[in-house]
C-alpha cells in the first residue's frame, strides 16, 4: 500500500473513491474553478417563509441519497440538526450524507437514524459519543472523512462535496432570509461556517425561532442565496456553546505549562508591538491569554491582533487595548456575543478568510504564533488532534491545521501524560497535523523545539528555559505507568482525515484486538 | 515514641530475606477512585485472586495485575483476594495503596520496612540554594502526580497538617513510594513528619526507604527533639544504606519554638535550616497576621540560625492570588536575612526565586571575584581591597550560578 509523506499507508481508493495522498504542507497546486451553487431568480414580494420546517424540507426537493449540512455554532446546545434529521425520517426520506461542520454529544440520539438507515454517511467532524460509535465499523456505507475548518471551506468551494440542501440555524432571520448570529434570544455567535454553503448548496434553508421584519442585520447569510425560511420554536440552546470552556484552570501542571508556553514565545522574541496569535478555548490556552497578557501589561507590547475563537478573557484584552482587533470565526462565550456585537474591533471573519488552502490570503499565515492541543504528538512532532490511543475516533480537526500551518511559531501544549496514558509516542495514532508545521512541543517536563528550528532552542536556552527532547519527556512519563497494551488495527478504515488541501494525511482503522 | 526505633532494630530493613507468608487477618482497603488514585481492597482468601478494574479499559489491566502480583509475592503473600480500581494512578501510587491495605489487613508495618529499589539521586550541599521549599500533601495522588515538574529549590512532601488522621499510614505509604521512584532532578527532597511522639518516628521507619535528603521537624520547640530525631536518622539511614547524611530542618511555629531558637538550630549537626511557620505562631501569641507582629519572632529566627552557620525559611504567604503581596513579602524577607521561602502553589515558585535572586551589584562584585581569584593563581587575592577567601569565592560562584553564569561546562 501506498504511504504519504508522513510515513501513512493510504489506500488509492475507499470505497469507490479515489485517494489522493499528503504530499506535504504546501504540496498541493490547485486547479480548476471555483463551484457555486445554480442561477435562481425571485419575484418582487414574493414569500419564502415555509409553513413548517417540516414543509420546508419537502419543497427543497430533498430525497434518498441526497446531501444535508449544517454548521456548528450552537456546538453541545444545537438543536436544529435532529429536528431536520427526525423530520426526514417521519418524511421516509433516507440514506442522506449529514454534512456538519461539527457534531456534539447533544446528537448522540442520530445512532438511532444510523441504524435505521436514514442517515448513511457522514462527513464533519464527530466530537464524543458519534465518533465512538462510528469507531466500531459497519455503521456507515462510506467512512466518514473529517476536515479542518479550512479544509472544509475548500471542500465546498471546490465542489469536492456538493451539497443538496443546506440548513442554516440562525437566532436571527428576516422573511428573505438575510440570517445572522448575534442577535435574538439564543444568539449564538457568527454563523460564518455556513457562508459557504450557501453560496454553493442546491437549495438553502434559513431556520430560525426569532423572525424579524426585514432587513435583519447583519446579512451574515444573504438573501440572494437562499430559498426558504422555516421557523421552529428553537434552534439551539446558547448554554450549550460553553461547555468546558468556562473559566481558567486551577491545575498547577495546566498552568505551569501554560507559562513556559509564553515565556518561550517571549524567548523568540514575539511578544512585541504589533505582534499577532491564535489562543483557544482549552483550559491551558486560557491560562496562556492570562500570563501573555500579564506579559504585554509589564513589557507594554500590544498585539496588531488575534484570532478567535473568542472568551471573555480574549475580549477582555480587547478592551484593554492589549489587542487591537479580534477576528472571530467562532464565538465560546455570552461575552464573546455581545462584543461582536457591540465592538467593530471585533470582526466576524468566515473560515475563507482565514484558514482556505485554495486561497489568495488566509488569516492564519499573518500569525506570529499559536497556542494549540493535542491528544498525542510523537517523535517527529507529529500531532494527533482526533483519536485517543486506543483508537477511538473522538474528536474534530478544528482549526488545528489551518493555524498549524500559519503561524511563524507554532506551539503545542499538552501534558506528558493523562492519568496513566502518555502523550508523547514513539508513533501518534493518527496524524492530524504533521510535525512539518509544529515548533514546540511545551509540556510540564519541558520544551522540545523541533530540529528545523535551531533558532528557536538557541533562544529559549539562552533565557533559561528548559530545553529537553521529546524523547527525554517520553521516557520521564512511561516511567511512570509501565508498558501498555496497544491496540490492534484491522483493514476496516472507519474514518478518513483530510490535509486541508483535500490530499488525505492518515486514515483511522477499527481496532480489533489488543497486543 | 521509641517504638519505630526499636521495632528497627529487631525487623529492621536488613530483615527483608526472612519472608514467612504474609497472613491476612482482615477486610482492608486504601485509596480513593479519585483522579489519578486506585482503591486497592484486600481480604484473606483461599490462593491468590487478583482483579483489575481500570478507566482505560484493557490497554493497563495485565500490566496493573503483574504489578500487583509481584509485589504479592515480593511480601510473601500467598491467599488473597486483592481487587484494584484504578483512575489514572501511576505503578507506584497502586502499589503504594496496596502496601497500605496489605498494613492495615494485617495490623503492622513492620514487614514493609525494608529498602526499596534505589533511585538514581545525587547529595545536596549542606548550604546549597534554597529559596523556595514547595509543600505538598503526601496523601493526595493527584497533587502527587505532576509534584516531579515543578522544580523548587525544596520539595517538602508533607505528612503533618495537610493529612487527616486517618489518612497518616497510607500517605506515608505514598509519599515513600514517590520518592523511590520518581526523578525530581536537581529539587532537594524532604519529608516533613509528623510529631516525633505522634506517629513521626513511623514515619521515619517508612519513608527513609525512598531516599530523601531531609527530614523537616514540625512544631519544633526543644533541642532534645532534635537531637532524638538526629540518632533515629542515624540508625535508619544506615539500616536503608542513604548515601548521604539526612538533613534537618525544624520548623519553628510557636513562641516557645523561637525562643528556644539558638539551641534548635545548633542541636546538631544535620540542621541545616530553620523554617518559620507563622500560622500557629500568630495564633499561639494572639496577634493579627502582620509585617510588624511578626518582625521579632522573624528577626529572630534569622539571627539564630546565622549564628549557627545555617540557613533561615521564611514561613508561606498563604494568599495563592495575590502574586504582589507574595512579591513584596518575599523582598522583605530577603532583606531581613532569610534564604528563602515557604511556597504553597507552584505558580508562587518563580516569583519568590526572582525575589531571591541576585541583585545587579551583586551580580558584578561576583563577577569581579571570580575573575580575580582566577587570575591570582593559589595565591592570595584580593578585591576591591578585600581578601577573598574560600567561603566569599564560593559565595560569588553561587550567585553567578543563580543568574546562570555557572563555571559548569554546559
Amino acid at each position: 500500500m501506498p504511504t504519504n509523506a508522513v510515513g501513512r499507508e493510504i489506500p488509492a481508493t475507499v470505497a469507490g473513491r479515489a485517494l489522493r495522498p499528503y504530499q506535504g504542507a504546501f504540496a498541493t497546486v490547485p486547479a480548476g474553478r471555483r463551484a457555486g451553487g445554480p442561477l435562481k431568480t425571485i419575484r418582487p414580494r414574493e414569500d419564502k417563509v415555509a409553513p413548517s420546517l417540516e414543509d420546508a424540507i419537502r419543497r427543497s426537493g430533498l430525497r434518498d441519497g441526497m446531501t444535508i449540512s449544517f454548521h456548528h455554532c450552537f456546538r453541545d446546545g444545537d438543536r436544529l440538526v435532529l429536528q431536520v434529521v427526525e423530520a426526514c425520517a417521519r418524511l421516509g426520506i433516507g440514506d442522506l450524507r449529514l454534512f456538519p461542520t461539527a457534531l456534539f454529544p447533544c446528537h448522540e440520539p442520530l445512532v438511532r437514524h444510523i441504524e435505521a438507515g436514514v442517515l448513511t454517511r457522514i462527513e464533519g467532524s464527530m466530537n464524543g459519543p458519534i465518533g465512538a460509535f462510528v469507531s466500531q465499523g459497519g455503521k456507515l456505507r462510506e467512512p466518514p472523512i473529517l476536515r479542518s475548518h479550512g479544509g472544509r471551506w475548500r471542500a465546498v468551494a471546490c465542489g469536492e462535496v456538493e451539497i443538496d440542501v443546506a440548513f442554516i440555524a440562525a437566532s436571527e432571520a428576516d422573511p428573505w432570509g438575510n440570517a445572522n448570529g448575534i442577535h435574538g434570544p439564543h444568539a449564538c455567535g457568527p454563523i460564518s461556517f455556513s457562508v459557504v454553503d450557501s453560496w454553493c448548496a442546491n437549495h438553502v434553508v434559513v431556520v430560525t425561532d426569532h423572525l424579524v421584519p426585514y432587513p435583519a442585520v447583519p446579512p451574515t447569510i444573504e438573501q440572494g442565496y437562499v430559498d426558504q425560511v422555516a421557523v421552529v420554536d428553537q434552534v439551539g440552546d446558547p448554554a450549550g456553546i460553553v461547555t468546558g470552556t468556562l473559566r481558567i484552570t486551577r491545575s498547577p501542571t495546566q498552568l505551569k505549562i501554560a507559562e513556559l508556553a509564553v515565556r518561550a514565545v517571549e524567548a523568540a522574541g514575539l511578544v512585541r508591538d504589533g505582534m499577532s496569535f491564535q489562543a483557544g478555548a482549552g483550559g491551558i490556552s486560557l491560562a496562556a491569554l492570562e500570563f501573555l497578557s500579564q506579559r504585554m501589561r509589564a513589557t507594554g507590547a500590544r498585539a496588531a491582533f488575534a484570532i478567535g475563537g473568542t472568551t471573555r478573557y480574549l475580549v477582555g484584552m480587547l478592551n484593554e487595548g492589549l489587542v487591537g482587533t479580534i477576528l472571530d470565526g467562532q464565538a465560546f462565550d455570552e461575552e464573546a456575543i455581545a462584543s461582536l456585537r457591540a465592538n467593530p474591533r471585533h470582526q466576524p471573519i468566515t473560515p475563507g478568510f482565514y484558514a482556505d488552502y485554495n486561497s489568495l490570503g488566509c488569516a492564519t499565515y499573518m500569525l506570529d504564533f499559536a497556542f494549540l492541543g493535542g491528544t498525542e504528538v510523537d517523535l517527529e512532532f507529529n500531532v494527533n488532534v482526533n483519536t485517543h490511543s486506543d483508537g477511538q475516533l473522538l474528536h474534530g480537526i478544528g482549526g488545528h491545521q489551518d493555524v498549524a500551518s500559519g503561524a511563524g511559531v507554532t506551539v503545542i501544549t499538552l501534558p506528558t501524560l493523562r492519568g496513566r496514558v502518555p502523550m508523547i509516542r514513539d508513533r501518534v495514532t493518527t496524524v492530524t497535523t504533521p510535525g512539518e508545521v509544529v515548533d514546540l512541543v511545551v509540556t510540564e517536563r519541558g520544551i522540545a523545539v523541533n530540529p528545523r528550528r535551531s533558532d528557536l532552542a538557541a533562544d529559549l536556552r539562552r533565557a533559561g528555559l528548559p530545553v529537553r527532547t521529546l524523547a527525554e519527556m517520553k521516557e520521564a512519563a512511561e516511567r511512570l505507568v509501565g508498558e501498555r497494551r496497544k491496540p490492534v488495527f484491522g483493514d476496516e478504515i472507519v474514518g478518513i482525515i483530510q490535509w486541508r488541501d483535500g490530499t488525505v494525511i492518515d486514515v483511522v482503522r477499527k481496532v480489533e484486538g489488543w497486543r | 515514641m521509641g517504638a519505630g526505633q526499636s521495632t528497627d532494630r529487631r525487623h529492621g530493613p536488613d530483615a527483608q530475606a526472612n519472608r514467612g507468608e504474609m497472613r491476612l487477618k482482615r477486610e482492608a482497603t486504601a485509596g480513593s477512585v479519585d483522579r489519578s488514585d486506585a482503591l486497592v481492597r484486600v481480604q484473606p482468601g483461599t490462593g491468590l485472586a487478583v482483579s483489575v478494574r481500570t478507566r482505560t479499559g484493557p490497554m493497563d489491566e495485565e500490566h496493573i495485575a503483574t504489578v500487583v502480583r509481584d509485589a504479592l509475592s515480593g511480601y510473601g503473600v500467598e491467599n488473597a483476594h486483592v481487587e484494584v480500581e484504578e483512575a489514572g494512578a501511576y505503578d507506584h501510587v497502586i502499589l503504594a495503596r496496596l502496601e497500605a491495605a496489605l498494613s492495615r489487613s494485617v495490623g503492622s508495618e513492620e514487614p514493609f520496612r525494608s529498602p526499596l529499589p534505589r533511585p538514581d539521586r545525587q547529595p545536596t550541599l549542606r548550604d546549597r540554594p534554597r529559596r523556595t521549599r514547595l509543600y505538598v500533601p503526601g496523601a493526595n495522588a493527584r497533587l502527587l502526580a505532576f509534584a516531579d515538574s515543578f522544580g523548587p529549590d525544596c520539595l517538602l512532601l508533607d505528612l503533618e497538617d495537610a493529612v487527616a488522621p486517618s489518612e497518616k499510614d497510607s500517605a506515608r505509604f505514598l509519599v515513600r513510594r514517590a520518592l523511590a521512584t520518581m526523578d525530581f532532578g536537581a529539587t532537594e527532597l524532604w519529608v516533613r513528619i509528623n510529631p516525633l511522639d505522634a506517629g513521626g518516628a513511623d514515619d521515619v521507619a517508612l519513608v527513609v526507604a525512598g531516599h530523601p535528603h531531609g527530614i523537616c521537624l514540625p512544631k519544633a520547640e526543644d533541642p532534645a527533639e532534635v537531637r532524638a530525631l538526629a540518632d533515629l536518622l542515624s540508625s535508619v539511614e544506615a539500616a536503608y544504606s542513604v548515601p548521604w547524611p539526612l538533613w534537618i530542618m525544624p520548623i519553628i511555629e510557636s513562641p516557645r519554638g523561637v525562643l528556644a531558637a539558638a539551641d534548635i538550630a545548633g542541636a546538631s549537626e544535620r540542621v541545616v535550616c530553620l523554617a518559620f511557620g507563622a500560622e500557629d505562631y500568630t495564633r499561639e501569641v494572639g496577634a493579627q497576621r502582620s509585617w510588624e507582629a511578626l518582625l521579632w519572632a522573624r528577626s529572630q529566627l534569622v539571627a539564630s540560625a546565622k549564628a549557627a552557620g545555617i540557613q533561615a525559611s521564611d514561613t508561606v504567604f498563604p494568599n495563592v492570588e495575590d502574586e504582589e503581596g507574595l512579591r513584596e513579602e518575599a523582598r522583605r524577607a530577603r532583606e531581613l536575612g532569610f534564604d528563602g521561602k515557604g511556597v504553597i502553589h507552584p505558580l508562587q515558585i518563580a516569583i519568590v526565586h526572582d525575589a531571591f535572586a541576585p541583585n545587579a551589584a551583586e551580580v558584578a562584585w561576583a563577577r569581579g571575584v571570580v575573575e580575580a581569584a582566577a587570575q591570582g593563581g593559589r595565591g592570595v587575592v584580593a578585591h576591591e581591597g578585600r581578601m577573598i577567601d574560600r567561603p566569599v569565592l564560593e559565595r560569588a560562584k553561587r550567585i553567578l550560578e543563580q543568574v546562570g553564569e555557572g563555571t559548569d561546562a554546559d
